[in-house]
Parts: structure tokens; C-alpha cells; sequence
């Protein structure tokens, strides 16, 4: 029985049995794993404070042969979300949200490092306390770059012309038009500022997002196109963003 | 040789209860099978007698068989505080300390955007409703001290403050009884969050 060590993100867990865990995390080095964390629900077992989503820690696991489930051993844990200083109940409530989106794109024992990296860096930024909202949408232009389904926010694909005063994704389509070239009614715009957001999202990192302006109309139009862009390419809305459009309420 | 339809059912229902798989779900049907049949009347009875008798208070939501609860109606319990907990459970813990002598609200859960648990899915209104009545000086919010209890606490704190209530969270830190060697990162700092003079 092979025992690996890696650094790991955990996504989620589900009970199991009496006492114990299934639980799911990203290896930076070997993929989405599924393992069961033996005693896991009891007051005193060594995972007590390792299993909240979004933990990052070294994991040290046992892989069989023929077997979906590894088996874990222990999860020191580094670094997690309920370290935030004076986090709110929205902050929170997107640990299960970056979580649920990371695990719906992470593949079962394929490695995606910048995947993990993304993840970890958003544990960093929560546990720092960063502005929600502008995290929330940052978090959302990457997973969605790094899957290469982002489209272009430099220019117009149909005139060529560099997007200066916002652009438009049409109803029933995923990429960015200028005013031109976009059918006369529906879609959805983005403006100069949400457009200027996004493009510093491409260039700095999670733990400098409270210095980028951000106001609430630019991150509604952003929100709306990220929404749209993930529905379509998981042919599903998530579990999390009804919950939190409810905690918003 | 295929199995009588009656113990196929039997294995069938027994899967569906949480914690039971394939194997022990037969394991179990086996045994009944070979079990007295006063013993197995026993155990039909008691299954039937908790629906039938059991229920849910409908001013805190915690199990009892007659409604209000027996916390809700005690008059020597103290009217003035809330402890707020998770699940009908979480009463048994508090009440084993001996030191709480306040009401209870049991909000059946916590938010959870993971598992599609909101605040609709909650007795969050339930608990404003008697905080609003007044007569309420503390609310304690005993949620679990993990992401999603601490985010319902968090989520309370906001709605309950404008109710002109003291808000407060129960401590989190090292267990009674540890080695503060073997105590991870984040519990430490909680613990030293939670500092008090002595």
C-alpha cells in the first residue's frame, strides 16, 4: 500500500458510517482525491479543526489498488478560513461557494496545480479578511480562465475594436461584443469600471483586491456574466449561490 | 437463490437509514430474522410509538412529546436568556453542564451554501418572532464551531442586534484536559482570541 504525502486543499466532507468521514480534496500534486478519514466525528480525533472546506494542510494518505477511496492518515492543517479576522456571515458563506465551484472542476487524479494554487490563494485572502464581493468575482474570472472558457476581454471579436466604453454578451452567446456589433436588445453589459476590474484581475494577486475600485452596479454586471458563464458551461446552477442570494437578502 | 420478497424489503428500508450500507443492511435483516419475535414487536413498536408521540415544540423547535416543551413551560427556568443550538442534540450537551438554566431555539441545522442549506431552511423566523416579543435580554449562540456554524452565528448576530438584545458566542479553544502541544493553528487562535483576565 503506497502512502503519499502532498499539500491539499479539502473541499468537502460527507458522514459516514458511525464516526467517520468521506472526504474530498485537491493535491496540488495528484488531482481530486476521495478519502476516508477514519474517526473523523468523534470529539476527540486528530481531524477535529482539518476537515472545514477550504483547509489547506499536508495530507499524508494510503492508496490501494482498486480502490475509488484512499485511505487518510492525518491532515496537519497550514492554514484555514475560520482564522478570518472579523469575518462576516457573506464571507463565510462563500467558503462553501469557492469550495463547490473548485470541486465541480477539479478532476479525480489529474493533476492541476494552478487549479490548487487559486484555491489556496483564496484561503489566504479570507483568512485576511478581503472584500467579499471583489473576491467572489475574482475567484470567478480565474476558475473560469483557468478552465479556458473566458472570453476576451481585450477586444471586440467582430470589428477588432479594443472594448473602451464596455461591452455586451449577447443572450445566447458567451463572448464579449462591442456596442456595435451586439444585437440592439438584451444581453448583458458591462461598463468601463467592471471592465477595468477585470482586467486587473488578470495581473494581481487575491490579497491586493482592496485596492481595486469596485462599486455595486460594476459588480452586479459582473456577477450576472460570471452566473452566466458558469450555468452554461456546468449546465447547472450551484447549491451555494441560492444560499447565498438568500443570506443577502 | 434469490432471497423472499419480504427480507429483500426489509434489507431494501434498512439501506435507507444513514450510516448503513449494502452489507449491513443485510447484517441487520439476518439478525432480525433470527430474533425472537416479542423482540422484534419491541423494536416495531418503539419505531411507531416515536412517530406517533414525537414532535416538535412549537415555540423552540426542539423534540418533545407534549407541545410547548417542557423547557418552554418550565417557570423556574430563566425566561431572559436563548441558547441557540443547531440540533435537538445540542439541548442534551448544554443541559449536561448543569449551569445553563435558560431557554433553548433550535434552528434544525446550519447554513451550509454547500449543501444547499439557507437561511429559508432554517427556524430563523421562528426565533425572531420571541426575540421580538420582548421579555428577551441575551441571545447565545451555541452553533457548532466550524465554517458553517460560525457563519448562522455570524448571521444571527446581525439580525438579532436590531432586536435591542445582547448577542453573544460561546467560547472556542483547547478541549479540556489536552496538551496545548498538540493544538492545531487555528484553535490556538481562537483560544488566544478568547483570552480572559483571571
Amino acid at each position: 500500500m503506497p502512502v503519499y504525502t502532498s499539500e491539499a486543499l479539502i473541499l468537502r466532507t460527507y458522514k459516514l458510517g458511525e464516526a467517520d468521514r468521506i472526504v474530498v480534496f485537491l493535491t496540488r500534486d495528484r488531482g481530486k482525491k476521495r478519502g476516508v478519514a477514519k474517526g473523523a466525528r468523534r470529539a476527540r480525533s486528530k481531524f477535529i479543526g482539518a476537515l472545514e472546506p477550504m483547509t489547506c494542510g499536508g495530507v499524508a494518505y494510503y492508496e490501494r489498488e482498486q480502490r475509488d477511496l484512499v485511505r487518510i492518515n492525518y491532515i496537519e492543517p497550514s492554514r484555514s478560513p475560520l482564522s478570518a479576522i472579523g469575518g462576516s456571515a457573506d464571507l463565510l458563506g462563500h467558503v462553501g461557494y469557492f469550495a463547490e465551484l473548485i470541486d465541480e472542476w477539479a478532476q479525480e487524479a489529474h493533476a492541476d496545480e494552478r487549479l490548487y494554487r487559486l484555491g489556496s490563494s483564496m484561503t489566504d485572502a479570507i483568512a485576511q479578511g478581503a472584500p467579499v464581493e471583489r473576491l467572489a468575482r475574482y475567484f470567478e474570472y480565474w476558475i473560469l480562465r483557468l478552465q479556458g472558457v473566458y472570453p476576451a476581454i481585450a477586444g471586440c471579436p467582430g470589428c477588432g475594436e479594443v472594448f473602451e466604453h464596455g461591452a455586451v454578451m449577447p443572450p445566447r452567446d458567451d463572448v464579449f461584443l462591442c456596442r456595435t456589433c451586439a444585437p440592439p436588445a438584451g444581453g448583458s453589459a458591462l461598463g468601463s469600471e467592471a471592465l477595468q476590474f477585470l482586467k486587473s484581475c488578470g495581473a494581481i494577486a487575491p490579497d491586493r483586491l482592496g485596492s481595486l475600485p469596485l462599486g455595486t452596479r460594476a459588480a452586479r454586471e459582473i456577477e450576472t456574466v460570471h452566473r452566466r458563464l458558469l450555468n452554461l458551461h456546468l449546465d447547472k446552477e450551484l447549491r451555494s449561490t441560492r444560499v447565498l442570494r438568500e443570506m443577502r437578502k | 437463490m434469490s432471497r423472499p420478497d419480504p427480507l429483500t424489503r426489509l434489507i431494501e428500508q434498512l439501506q435507507r437509514l444513514p450510516g448503513i450500507g449494502a452489507k449491513g443492511a443485510q447484517r441487520l435483516a439476518f439478525h432480525v430474522l433470527k430474533t425472537p419475535r416479542e423482540d422484534v414487536e419491541r423494536l416495531v413498536d418503539a419505531l411507531r410509538e416515536v412517530k406517533d408521540r414525537v414532535t416538535y415544540c412549537s415555540t423552540c423547535s426542539n423534540i418533545t412529546e407534549t407541545d410547548p416543551c417542557f423547557y418552554c413551560t418550565d417557570d423556574s427556568r430563566d425566561h431572559r436568556m436563548i441558547c441557540v443550538v443547531e440540533e435537538p442534540e445540542n439541548v442534551t450537551a448544554v443541559e449536561k453542564t448543569r449551569d445553563f438554566k435558560g431557554l433553548y431555539h433550535v434552528l434544525m441545522g446550519a447554513l451550509s451554501p454547500l449543501h444547499g442549506v439557507g437561511p429559508d431552511d432554517l427556524k430563523i423566523k421562528g426565533l425572531l418572532e420571541r426575540v421580538g416579543k420582548g421579555g428577551v435580554e441575551e441571545v447565545i449562540l451555541a452553533t457548532n464551531p466550524n465554517v458553517e456554524g460560525e457563519a448562522t452565528a455570524i448571521y444571527l448576530a446581525k439580525l438579532l442586534k436590531p432586536l435591542g438584545v445582547r448577542v453573544t458566542r460561546i467560547a472556542m479553544g483547547v478541549p479540556v484536559g489536552s496538551d496545548l502541544e498538540y493544538a492545531d493553528e487555528v484553535t490556538m487562535h481562537k483560544a488566544m482570541e478568547g483570552r480572559r483576565e483571571v
